[in-house]
């Protein structure tokens, strides 16, 4: 997760800008959302803007509700303020600020409208007002609770609410904090509270909210009955079909498919002529030690697997597939594959909201296996988990994967991914066998508005993107051939090589020099395809070796970072039992797939 | 207050006090405050629908009182369900005058007519019915799960049966509550709803729990219409002819 942090300067004043995640209300349901509200509780902030989709008014001003009873100044951005006009809808924005006392600015984001009166507004922002009120009852029984929380603890009041409505998370964190019996004492005011209340204190406290949002909406907001069937309104439908989902999603992954094969691979041989040949000669000339020279662009060279690999091989390709990949993340196309693979999950015993995760995968397995936190059933969490970790692809695995098959042909993509999708039905059906039955966790998400895709938005993403690969991945790649360098010198290379020949041969019919790339894999997945390139290169590897060689890569040890998010998730023991027996099935699958290609097909 | 209704406010505490495992007369009286009279509590023993023992000290319902106390909690509870969503006013006052006026039957068909609700408005369980146990639909329900409607249609939600309070923390959040208009956009491979202007994936089990209006008419605002003119009538005729007025008042609203 992303906190961004920055400065700005607006008239004299210099504010300190944090940009936080999305939040629904102060009724936290994640770990994420957990650490927005501790940072407002905490911080402190002067200012609070609330960017709100116009089209969401009614579901934000549930949020706006809450912030304004913490007694914060809030400024509202009505975004999107474009869209809801063409659905026949208008907000009277000056009637809002009036009922709510808070400045209220329409703004169209993408188009950057509505940021200067942003600005002016922040440097006039006042208390809001927020009327809601519980009831005697519950009113009294605030006072109460406020009266015994600790001194220095900032928004009394909402913290009492939040403590009524039994959030857990605000408990533990006072019991942290204050010690054990400051919190008996507080929860034994809210036990009393609840019982002379006797009914459900959520109920009744979310139907008082949910009154005062309608009271609002119905006062600011007129419809129009036209009706409008825009293209992203039929788009997002056919994308969720049954029928015409399918054949959508197999479009999306072939023009993914040729965009990289046939843009980003021409880009990457161009630039390999143009740019590392040359370089590659001048230093071959330049320097005349034979060590340094084979330090330097050998074959375990720093400049040859290290630099040139990152830069020269894998960055056109991730920069072709990024730009694609974010613009379908800028439509909203990927959360409706929930909808599309929802039955096919449920036999692998996960329900809707494991999916999620599951999707995510194929942006950064880290980050999916981190979002299993919020799957309540354990068995689901590690089915997920496993699942992620196995055989789904990631951004850049899956750009290096189709790179690679691409040079084989269509047909040798389609193997090496009907294999990988077959592997992971065969592992999620097996895991929900083996694993004991517990009870279901509800489903429940909000899909994305289809929208046309921002042009700026999806260049600023994909630089950030492709920025960080660089920043993180490239010294990576350059320690990774320092290392294979240094035992391959020592004669550990060979050692290893020895002992793994008969499976690379034999079992797996790979040449011996793959060892390398199944180490690179352990360090980085990009570092190991882009040595899978360089051997096709120079001739080394055949139609079925490539296809044997991208499934065991993409299968074979989910990287570094992924294994310590399984570590956090499952535990050390359980998260490297789990490792173990991916790095096993992996080569258990590729070999029987090498035996199938070669002896059942004779390709 | 007359009598009968007093040592029905009676039941419906000790019922209450059952449930939070209390029986200390003690309690009763603080929870009647005032109200409290010996001679009701006579009154209930010589029925035969509470008990005493340890001296005095404790009190219980008999088996008898605890049938009599269900009945009133359920008509209560139905008729909080019926004012607060239905009619969408506040519920308290109407609901306490109802229980003590209507007969079984009459609260079986409005538990019907709702498509038996099973929480009120607090959350509280509603006790079964006999209508309940045989989900009887001899009347026609006015109120239906959200499965029902077919791709396409839209209806107002009448409310939402949830026991968990984060997933309806989660529902309450989404605008999925009483009165919100639902568009049902699809059902395989899993529900799409559209509520208030966003998209929503959810399973078949949250969505069985959904009710909403038969048809899209609004009928809530229809009763809510005849309620402000009338409210009193209502309530304290126990007139639930509900559908014979309507079609004398249809009124188009919105723009």
């Amino acid at each position: 997760m992303e906190i961004k942090r920055t400065h700005c300067r607006l008239g004299d004043q210099t504010y300190e800008v944090v940009d936080t995640p999305g939040l629904h209300c102060l009724y936290i349901h994640s770990e994420e959302e957990l650490i927005v509200r501790d940072m407002i509780f905490s911080e402190n902030p002067d200012v609070i803007i609330q960017c709100i989709d116009t089209n969401r008014l009614k579901q934000s001003l549930i949020l706006t509700a809450d912030l304004l009873e913490l007694g914060i100044p809030v400024v509202m951005s009505l975004n999107a303020i474009d869209e809801i006009t063409r659905r026949g809808m208008w907000v009277d924005s000056s009637g809002l600020s009036r009922i709510l006392g808070i400045p209220v600015v329409e703004s169209v984001a993408v188009q950057n409208r509505g940021t200067k009166k942003l600005k002016d507004a922040i440097n006039n922002v006042s208390n809001g007002k927020c009327s809601i009120r519980y009831g005697d009852i519950i009113e009294k029984g605030i006072s109460a609770i406020e009266s015994k929380l600790p001194e220095d603890i900032n928004y009394k009041r909402k913290a009492s609410v939040l403590m009524l409505l039994q959030d857990p998370f605000l408990a533990d964190n006072l019991k942290k904090t204050y010690g054990e019996e400051n919190i008996t004492q507080l929860r034994a005011e809210v036990n009393r509270v609840s019982l002379e209340f006797r009914g459900n204190l959520s109920h009744v406290i979310n139907n008082m909210r949910n009154r005062w949002v309608d009271t609002i909406t119905e006062q600011v907001i007129r419809k129009q009955k036209i009706k409008l069937r825009e293209f992203s309104r039929v788009f997002a439908h056919l994308s969720r079909h049954p029928i015409f989902g399918i054949p959508i999603l197999m479009t999306i992954i072939f023009i993914m498919y040729f965009l990289v094969v046939d843009v980003a691979n021409v880009i990457a041989n161009w630039m390999d002529g143009t740019l590392w040949i040359p370089f590659q000669s001048r230093i071959d000339n330049i320097v005349s030690n034979e060590f340094l020279k084979e330090f330097l662009i050998g074959d375990y060279g720093i400049l040859s697997i290290g630099l040139a690999n990152a830069i020269i091989t894998i960055l056109p390709i991730l920069s072709v597939f990024f730009l694609f990949f974010n613009i379908l993340e800028d439509i909203g196309y990927i959360p409706n594959l929930i909808v599309l693979t929802k039955r096919l999950f449920e036999k692998f015993g996960l329900s809707g909201s494991a999916i999620m995760p599951l999707v995510l995968g194929f942006g950064c397995k880290t980050m999916a296996t981190l979002t299993t936190k919020s799957l309540s059933s354990r068995k689901e969490r590690y089915i997920a988990i496993y699942l992620i970790a196995f055989a789904i692809p990631c951004a850049p695995q899956m750009a290096l994967n189709m790179s690679i098959l691409g040079r084989m042909g269509v047909m040798a993509f389609v193997i090496a991914f009907s294999t990988l999708v077959f592997v992971e039905i065969v592992a999620g059906l097996t895991l929900n066998r083996i694993l004991k039955e517990e009870a279901k966790s509800d489903f429940i998400q909000e899909l994305p508005t289809i929208r046309l895709p921002s042009i700026k938005a999806v260049l600023v993403k994909t630089y950030y993107r492709l920025f960080w690969f660089i920043k993180e991945a490239v010294p990576v790649f350059i320690y990774a051939a320092i290392i294979i360098f240094a035992i391959d010198k020592v004669g550990i290379l060979d050692a290893i090589k020895n002992v793994f020949r008969p499976v690379i041969n034999g079992f797996l019919g790979l040449p011996i020099q793959m060892v390398d790339a199944l180490i690179l894999c352990i360090v980085r997945h990009e570092a190991a395809s882009g040595m899978i390139i360089k051997l096709i290169e120079k001739g080394e590897l055949n139609y079925v070796q490539s296809i044997v060689s991208v499934t065991i890569t993409t299968m074979f040890v989910p990287c570094f970072a992924n294994i310590i998010a399984m570590i956090k998730q499952l535990g050390a023991k359980r998260a490297l039992t789990m490792t173990v027996i991916i790095n096993g099935s992996s080569f258990i699958i590729a070999g029987v797939l090498n035996w199938i290609l070669v002896d059942l097909f004779k390709l | 207050m007359n009598l009968k209704r007093e040592s029905e406010e009676y039941l419906e505490r000790l019922w209450l006090m059952k449930d939070e495992n209390k029986d200390s007369i003690d309690v009763l009286m603080d929870a009647l405050g005032e109200n409290f009279k010996t001679e009701i509590v006579d009154d209930l023993l010589s029925e035969n629908l509470v008990n005493l023992t340890q001296n005095n000290k404790k009190i219980f319902l008999t088996e008898k009182g605890v049938d009599y106390a269900r009945q009133i909690i359920r008509a209560h509870r139905i008729a909080e369900r019926l004012i607060y969503d239905i009619l969408g006013s506040e519920f308290e006052s109407g609901a306490c005058e109802f229980e003590h006026i209507v007969t079984t039957e009459l609260v079986d068909s409005i538990c019907i007519l709702l498509g038996h609700p099973r929480e009120c408005p607090h959350g509280m369980p509603i006790p079964e019915g006999e209508c309940c146990k045989h989900s009887a639909k001899t009347a026609e329900s006015l109120v239906i799960p959200l499965t029902e409607l077919k791709v396409g249609q839209s209806a107002p939600v009448a409310y939402v049966n949830c026991q968990n309070d984060q997933l309806l923390h989660k529902i309450d959040s989404l605008q999925i509550r009483p009165r919100a208009i639902i568009k049902l956009h699809q059902i395989y491979p899993s529900y799409v709803i559209e509520c208030e202007g966003g998209t929503i994936a959810l399973d078949k089990e949250i969505v069985s729990n959904i009710f909403v209006w038969k048809k899209p008419s609004d009928i809530s605002d229809r009763l809510k219409e005849m309620h402000r003119r009338d409210q009193t009538e209502i309530i304290a005729k126990g007139r639930f002819k509900i559908g014979h007025r309507w079609a004398h008042q249809r009124r188009r609203r919105g723009f």
